[in-house]
């Protein structure tokens, strides 16, 4: 068994203000490990940020340990720090002017002279960062000239270009679009298992991270952080513990968030696919349960009701509306 | 930009300064003949002996003194917008020229408010040194509020404040003083390069050239605060370090050019934005020579301005660097995507 990149034993962690104590999070145990990709999920304003902050090093804990590499990270300097661990942030400053090749080479701060000068390694790891990424055309652009998803993965590769045997990313792809949101998680994945790196992120897309993760991390209030491979949390039912209210559940068999008022009288017949949407648009549209049977018919689409046919569904909920 | 065409843009600045330098010391109220400076200065032929006097004991530690305030003030202050991450900010935003201002005016003031009588006759040692105790007096406090202060946005909060504190006492000193004591004051705070002698302009290149060197050693991590102080901090650099050696640098450079030639306004905050539009860089390896070659040539420009070739008088070098480089920080905030070239 090889030895685990962060650990946290029996953590706890809190922001002092004055005389005032606040703690976030309490008695936390988890393992990071490399060649993972490791999700961190949980609601906002659980403490996931402050979490990520004591892992930088930026905010001491108050109980417990907390080893990066098996040394406790209040002991590391900042560039000993830096050499380990690598961060894509949530912060949104960019300087326009700057091109994507230099936003990489930045990750190379902490191996250069005092000059900043790219020595013959720095620019190798430089280009090994735009290919893994595959942003290598985009070297020469600036970066108030690319796109929200390429900027993105400018700033993964930055982190790669660093060097260090552990990544870190907050939420990095909040404000992405649907592809982008694949694109990137996948090539965290890639990155993790193909650099043998320990990936940690912190994102909200429940759906998109059980296809990517190796390992989740759930974190919410008053419980302690459980984790496990996201498919185990799913069949224990453990992964509920992400929506603790009374209106949502994880829904196993499609692997999604549903409202836990969806039931399963409809009487619909047809193709197994167009009766789960059928009955999901009825739902949606919050039309009363009917008691007749509802028939869908493929090619053309028309749906059979009482001896009605609808061409589409929207004749057919809003009949039944005004039913 | 790439890096030969940005070494080429460096070496045509280099030119145009060597040209404004010799155009500065060429106009004035006398005017003498770029031929004549060169061969006066590398052979010693002067056609008068009175041009003589005039270029090696006015005009040159004049056209020196430019030199040395523009790259100090464009460096101080493209140290400021790199480190506050604020385009707005300039070499004074710490409230040093004001703390400069206030070690004069107690000087002037209230030197002739106690009947000292120090009229026009007032040396310029005395100022130098009152300026630099004023601007050294404002750094130690400003240094003593950032040792308890963590974030930096605050820090430049408290130096603009400062700096208003400061300027209102100098207001209140200058209520209770008589009208000669207060023209003198009003005199030094519109900036002046001349009058100085070789003595002081070389006590000046030695201290400039000292607070060259911390901006020398945090080429690198300004370069890396350009994501901002926690990307910084991230990629190892430590910003509490750097915030010491900005004060530092900022602190020598701007508050011994305001202690030397009076408050100098907006060539610190609008060359390192020249710069950065005429070298489309972000990289302060470029822009930290760019700065300082630019601010000495725009300086020195400003200087021959305001010598009104060909007339006795001068303008106060405050008031022309103000009304060049007012327009230029309005054309830049008019710019559409200013933002997001800084």
């Amino acid at each position: 068994m090889k030895n685990p990149s962060i650990i946290g034993r029996n953590l706890t962690l809190g922001y002092q203000k004055g005389k005032l104590l606040k703690e976030v999070v309490e008695s936390l145990d988890f393992e990071l490990y490399a060649g993972e990709l490791t999700c961190l999920l949980g609601p906002n304003g659980v403490g996931k940020s402050t979490l990520i902050k004591a892992i930088l090093g930026q905010l001491p804990p108050w109980n417990g340990e907390l080893l990066i590499d098996q040394k406790e990270v209040s002991t590391l300097s900042i560039s000993e720090l830096a050499k380990t661990l690598a961060v894509v942030l949530t912060d949104p400053v960019f300087p326009g002017n700057m091109t994507v090749g230099q936003l990489v080479a930045l990750g190379r701060v902490v191996h250069t002279d005092w000059t900043g000068r790219l020595g013959k390694d720095d620019k190798i790891a430089v280009k090994n960062a735009l290919s893994l990424t595959k942003i290598g055309y985009l070297e020469n652009e600036r970066l108030s000239e690319i796109s929200d998803g390429q900027r993105q993965k400018a700033m993964i590769a930055r982190a790669l270009a660093q060097d260090s045997g552990i990544l870190i990313l907050d939420e990095p792809t909040a404000h992405l679009d649907l592809v982008n949101r694949y694109e990137i998680m996948h090539l965290l994945r890639e990155i993790s298992h193909k650099e043998n790196k320990a990936v940690l992120v912190v994102t909200h897309d429940l759906e998109i991270a059980i296809e990517t993760a190796d390992q989740f991390w759930i974190l919410n209030c008053g419980i302690p952080l459980i984790s496990g491979i996201p498919e185990e949390l799913v069949i224990s039912g453990k992964i509920n513990h992400l929506l603790p209210g009374e209106k949502f559940h994880f829904d196993v068999d499609k692997g999604r968030i549903k409202k836990k008022s969806e039931k399963d009288n409809w009487k619909i017949i047809g193709d197994p696919v167009y009766r789960y949407w059928v009955k999901k648009a009825l739902e949606k549209a919050e039309v009363n349960l009917q008691e007749s049977q509802i028939q869908v018919n493929q090619s053309p689409f028309s749906v059979e009701f009482e001896g009605k046919s609808f061409a589409t569904l929207r004749d057919f909920i809003s009949f039944l509306i005004k039913k | 930009m790439k890096k030969n065409s940005s070494t080429t843009y460096l070496l045509v600045a280099l030119i145009l300064l060597i040209f404004s330098f010799l155009i500065n010391v060429s106009l004035g109220s006398v005017s003498i003949s770029i031929p004549e400076i060169v061969s006066g200065m590398f052979s010693g032929n002067w056609t008068k002996s009175s041009h003589e006097q005039i270029i090696l004991n006015y005009r040159l530690p004049k056209a020196i003194l430019a030199i040395l305030a523009g790259v100090g003030l464009s460096i101080s202050g493209l140290q400021m917008q790199t480190f506050f991450r604020n385009p707005l900010a300039g070499p004074f935003v710490l409230g040093i020229s004001s703390g400069s201002g206030l070690g004069v005016a107690i000087l002037i003031l209230a030197s002739s408010a106690l009947g000292l009588g120090m009229g026009s006759g007032i040396n310029p040692w005395a100022t130098v040194i009152a300026g630099t105790l004023g601007a050294g007096l404002v750094l130690v406090i400003v240094s003593l509020v950032a040792w308890r202060i963590k974030d930096s946005m605050t820090l430049l909060i408290v130096g603009l404040m400062f700096g208003s504190a400061v300027s209102a006492v100098i207001s209140v000193l200058s209520y209770f003083s008589g009208a000669e004591a207060l023209k003198i004051f009003t005199v030094w705070s519109m900036g002046s390069l001349g009058g100085l002698v070789w003595e002081q302009v070389s006590v000046l290149t030695f201290i400039i050239l000292l607070g060259i060197i911390p901006m020398v050693l945090s080429i690198k991590s300004y370069n890396a605060m350009l994501l901002g102080e926690s990307y910084a901090r991230s990629m190892g650099i430590n910003p509490t370090r750097l915030r010491w050696l900005m004060i530092l640098s900022t602190g020598i450079l701007a508050g011994s050019i305001t202690a030397f030639c009076g408050p100098i306004a907006f060539i610190g905050i609008a060359v390192p934005h020249l710069a950065r539009m005429v070298w489309k860089s972000v990289d302060h390896r470029i822009l930290f020579p760019a700065s300082a070659v630019l601010g000495a040539i725009l300086l020195l420009i400003c200087d021959a301005i305001g010598q009104i070739p060909g007339s006795a008088q001068t303008l106060p070098i405050n008031a022309v660097t103000s009304l060049i480089g007012a327009p230029i920080v309005i054309s830049l905030v008019l710019k559409k995507n200013f933002s997001k070239e800084f």
